[in-house]
């Protein structure tokens, strides 16, 4: 935790990187709704053409890509194991083993599962890339702009954002301090590496206790920081950072919408899989 | 103008229900602060001092109305803090800098950071940039706009946490206790963009500080003991008034010790407290040929119990290398090749820059950070043809080998402690006793009642503190410097044959930092064979260490007696570090032609000094009799 960043983040200055972080999330959500809008391969090829571009564009090595997968691996070949061989319809792929019939895989069983498998992975990979080229706090920044016109109904966007920022400003802190209270409480013997779950949990304690009183300290100074830097959280407050579109922006929209369309287009006049 | 006036300022935590006690060491019901006046002038830089809990950070909150006194009125630029209409104006005519340099700021990345200020107020977009620019400018941080805080040393997050106020345009700054925290780069760092404040932005000053050496940078001093304002005046004479800084439990600066030191012995050097003038006066004693009694008693040298043989209280480390990160773009070496061999009965320190590697050395002695080889899941793999045969890494402590896996690092945990920075802050347990016992307890599961009463007494009271008094209490109401000796007596209480502390004395106040390292002296002579410290303060290592080792850049660069390492004053300043008071004084003294043989320590000094008056005296022509006051010239 030295020194890397947390969170996924891949510093770079690619095109996606620079794109909008609201652009970045909503791009999600159309990708995500044209995923699950797909029906058939054709229509899964076209998001798989469309993350390609993106991922070639963002300058993210293929690896790091491949770890955020790693990540659900077991989800998926669980699920995968699943679905072969409980699709039961169909037109069997060999006789069944040993005489016992939830051998038998189908051929349609062996589709549906590579279809879903594909369409997971392509969820995983393209969430990936928001949070590979999007550092935490612009991500907040964004969510803080597309939340805005809940100030309306007076849901507090504002403070949210600020609980956002300070948590991710803190979350490097608290990590460091963890390590050293663990390595204090180490070095006087104890032991968190073996043992039951009942004397596990009872390990954490010394590392809890010392933690949550160090949080509450550092709160109890930032408060006071933040009051002798005038914060009341008033409506006179101003805003430093502005978040602004360019013209990679508006190609960005375009393909994410031609994706949408395409989609459509395809589950209107092909055969759907499922 | 008076920028901030007290007139009889009473407060006490105990009737403000939303606040605790900061400080912790006043008596129940007594104030925090008792009847202050006080008055700081616009443009002025006042120091105050006071030993922890004297009411100092108090003060500093009263200032700007993050604290209101119970009674008597506090007025900045007139404009009394208790009326809640004017807390802003006052908040941005008063900004204060906090000790912990982690917990003032609020967002990840720099600029944002100091805009949070002028967001509050309401000033226009356009007009925060500006100001962001000045402010980064007036703390030279200009090319960290968009760095990320966490990624910062010390020093530069002070300076944010500067330039942070500087937004808010203040016209008086306050810093409570703002270098405590810090490396004494760091402390200069940001001790000169003070001082530029005050002289060039025309800034009022008040520096709440434990630092002599910050003190005498101010106009005025001020010391506060017990709630009281007990003395004020010029820096120098504070500072040099004994019987005062005694009876407020401050010490006087080294200066000053060296002065009165040299005067005892009959050597008439009047009070300073730079090492030029201190200079120059004691070689116009010298010149004088002032007759000395020889009184002077010698002084036995640190004592070292050298037990070349057998392998406790021993530290051998060969090649050993750390890299963070390892196999990513971040990978940096903390480590590189060390070697470094600490013997038994050695009172070994270990100096370095933060980030020079000193740390994780340390770590790797009780095994919280393992060599490869002592992985649980390494394995030996055959050497790939034409591969580079890496020199093999030794690692031994205490008789233990830690390059083995097989090795009991629990075993070697219980006879290698380790005081970490800060220790008060690894506490947990209900009762001081629990806390103290638990090591004990994980390191000896059928450790019988009596053994563990009896071993947990002991701790406690070698740490100084009354076991029966404090054996039950919560270790969170205790004051700071208790809690620290708790923390210590939680490491010695499985006896340990080595000890290691990082920084054992930091934060403390003079008084305190003394305390300490007498009781680790006292545990080194008694049962303890070898005392390992890391530390920043050089005056530290020169009085209490027999020998030390500097690490720059993962690498050790020296290893030798503090005295043999403090002679090449340039080589340590080319390292950025610093050098002991009487280190800069001896150079200082030779560029005049007095070449004194000392080891750096006060005492060492006085001795020294008196002795080669003696010699003047004695032998006369047969001293180099070229003083020259103005430095560097030949006749006198």
């Amino acid at each position: 935790m030295r020194d890397v960043s947390f969170g996924q983040y891949y510093p770079a200055k690619s095109f996606v990187h620079r794109l909008d972080p609201r652009l970045k999330i909503l791009f999600l959500i159309v990708y995500i709704v044209a995923v699950f809008m797909s029906k058939n391969f054709y229509a899964l090829g076209a998001c798989a053409g469309v993350f390609v571009l993106i991922a070639a564009f963002s300058r993210v090595p293929f690896k790091s890509l491949l770890r955020s997968v790693k990540a659900v691996l077991f989800i998926l070949i669980f699920m995968a194991i699943l679905n072969l061989f409980f699709y039961r319809d169909g037109t069997p792929l060999y006789k069944p083993l040993f005489g016992w019939e939830f051998t038998v895989i189908t051929k349609e069983a062996l589709y549906y599962t590579i279809f879903l498998a594909a369409r997971l992975f392509l969820l995983v990979l393209g969430s990936s890339i928001l949070t590979l080229t999007t550092t935490p706090v612009s991500l907040a920044d964004g969510i803080e702009s597309l939340l805005s016109p809940l100030k309306l109904i007076r849901f507090p966007v504002h403070e949210l954002a600020l609980i956002m920022s300070i948590a991710l400003r803190f979350i490097p802190i608290l990590t460091d301090e963890t390590g050293r209270i663990m390595n204090a409480q180490k070095a006087r013997g104890a032991d968190f590496e073996t043992g039951g779950l009942i004397k596990r949990i009872k390990a954490i304690i010394p590392i809890l206790i010392p933690l949550l009183i160090s949080a509450f300290r550092r709160a109890d100074e930032l408060g006071d920081a933040m009051d002798a830097r005038c914060y009341s959280g008033s409506k006179v407050r101003t805003k430093y950072k502005k978040l602004t579109f360019s013209w990679r922006d508006l190609i960005a929209a375009f393909i994410g919408l031609s994706l949408l369309a395409g989609v459509i287009l395809l589950k209107i006049f092909t055969a759907a899989i499922i | 103008m008076e920028a901030i006036k007290f007139e009889k300022v009473y407060f006490s935590y105990e009737n403000d229900e939303e606040t605790e006690k900061q400080d912790g060491l006043f008596d129940e019901g007594s104030y925090a602060l008792d009847g202050v006046d006080f008055t700081l002038e616009e443009g002025e830089f006042v120091a105050v001092l006071g030993h922890n809990g004297s009411g100092k950070s108090t003060l500093a909150r009263l200032c700007n109305g993050l604290l209101t006194p119970n009674d008597g009125k506090i007025t900045v630029f007139g404009e009394d803090t208790q009326d809640s209409k004017k807390l802003f104006d006052i908040r941005k005519q008063v900004g204060i800098v906090f000790q912990n340099p982690d917990n003032q700021t609020v967002a990840s990345i720099v600029e944002d950071d100091i805009a949070f200020g002028p967001e509050n107020i309401g000033v226009p977009r356009k007009e925060i940039g500006e100001r962001i620019e000045f402010a980064l400018n007036a703390v030279g941080m200009t090319e960290f706009r968009h760095a990320t805080p966490a990624r910062l040393s010390g020093g530069q997050k002070q300076r944010i946490a500067i330039a942070g106020v500087l937004a808010l345009k203040p016209r008086v700054m306050i810093l409570d206790e703002a270098t405590a925290m810090l490396d004494p780069r760091g402390r200069k760092e940001v001790m000169d963009v003070v001082l530029r404040l005050n002289r060039e932005e025309k800034i009022t000053v008040l520096l709440i500080t434990h630092f002599p050496e910050e003190a005498l940078l101010a106009d005025r001093a001020v010391v506060m003991h017990k709630g009281k304002i007990v003395l004020q005046g010029k820096p120098e004479e504070i500072l040099t008034n004994e019987q005062g800084l005694e009876s407020y439990s401050l010490a006087l600066p080294r200066p000053v010790k060296v002065c009165r030191g040299l005067a005892a012995g009959g050597l008439p050097v009047a009070d300073g407290v730079d090492e030029e003038s201190i200079a120059d006066n004691l070689c116009a004693a010298l010149k004088s040929r002032f007759e000395i009694s020889q009184t002077e008693k010698e002084n036995e040298p640190i004592a070292v119990l050298q037990e070349k043989d057998g392998e406790i209280g021993k530290i051998v480390c060969e090649n050993l290398s750390y890299v963070y990160n390892a196999k990513s773009p971040f990978a940096t070496f903390a480590l590189n090749g060390v070697d470094l061999q600490i013997e038994a009965g050695d009172f070994f320190g270990i100096i370095g820059h933060t980030g020079s590697g000193k740390s994780t050395f340390v770590q790797h002695l009780n095994a919280l950070l393992k060599v490869p080889t002592a992985e649980k899941k390494y394995k030996e793999k055959k050497p790939k043809k034409g591969a580079p045969i890496l020199p093999k890494t030794i690692l031994k402590v205490n008789g233990f080998d830690l390059t083995d896996k097989k090795t009991d690092f629990r075993a070697l945990r219980s006879k290698v402690g380790m005081v970490f920075q800060y220790p008060e802050h690894q506490l947990f347990a209900e009762s001081v006793f629990e806390d103290v016992a638990f090591g004990l307890k994980n390191f000896k599961k059928d450790v019988a009642d009596e053994e563990l009463k009896a071993a947990v007494k002991e701790a406690v009271e070698t740490v100084g503190l009354d076991y029966e008094e404090i054996k039950k209490r919560s270790p969170f109401e205790l004051s700071g410097g208790q809690r620290r000796r708790v923390a210590i007596a939680g490491v010695i209480v499985t006896k340990p044959e080595i000890l290691v502390l990082d920084e054992p004395a930091a934060g403390l106040d003079p008084l305190g930092k003394a305390e300490i390292m007498s009781l680790l002296h006292k545990i080194h002579a008694d049962w303890c064979k070898t005392v390992v410290i890391v530390s920043h303060d050089m005056d530290e290592i020169a009085e209490n260490c027999n020998r030390a080792a500097i690490f720059s850049e993962g690498k050790i660069v020296a290893v030798d007696t503090p005295k043999a390492l403090f002679e090449k004053v340039d080589s340590l300043s080319a390292l950025g570090l610093d050098v002991p008071f009487c280190a800069r004084l001896t150079e200082k003294l030779k560029t005049r032609n007095v070449l004194l043989d000392n080891d750096y320590t006060v005492d060492g000094f006085v001795r020294a000094a008196l002795s080669y008056a003696a010699d003047v005296k004695t032998k006369g022509a047969g001293m180099p009799l070229t003083w020259n006051t103005e430095g560097g010239g030949n006749n006198a």
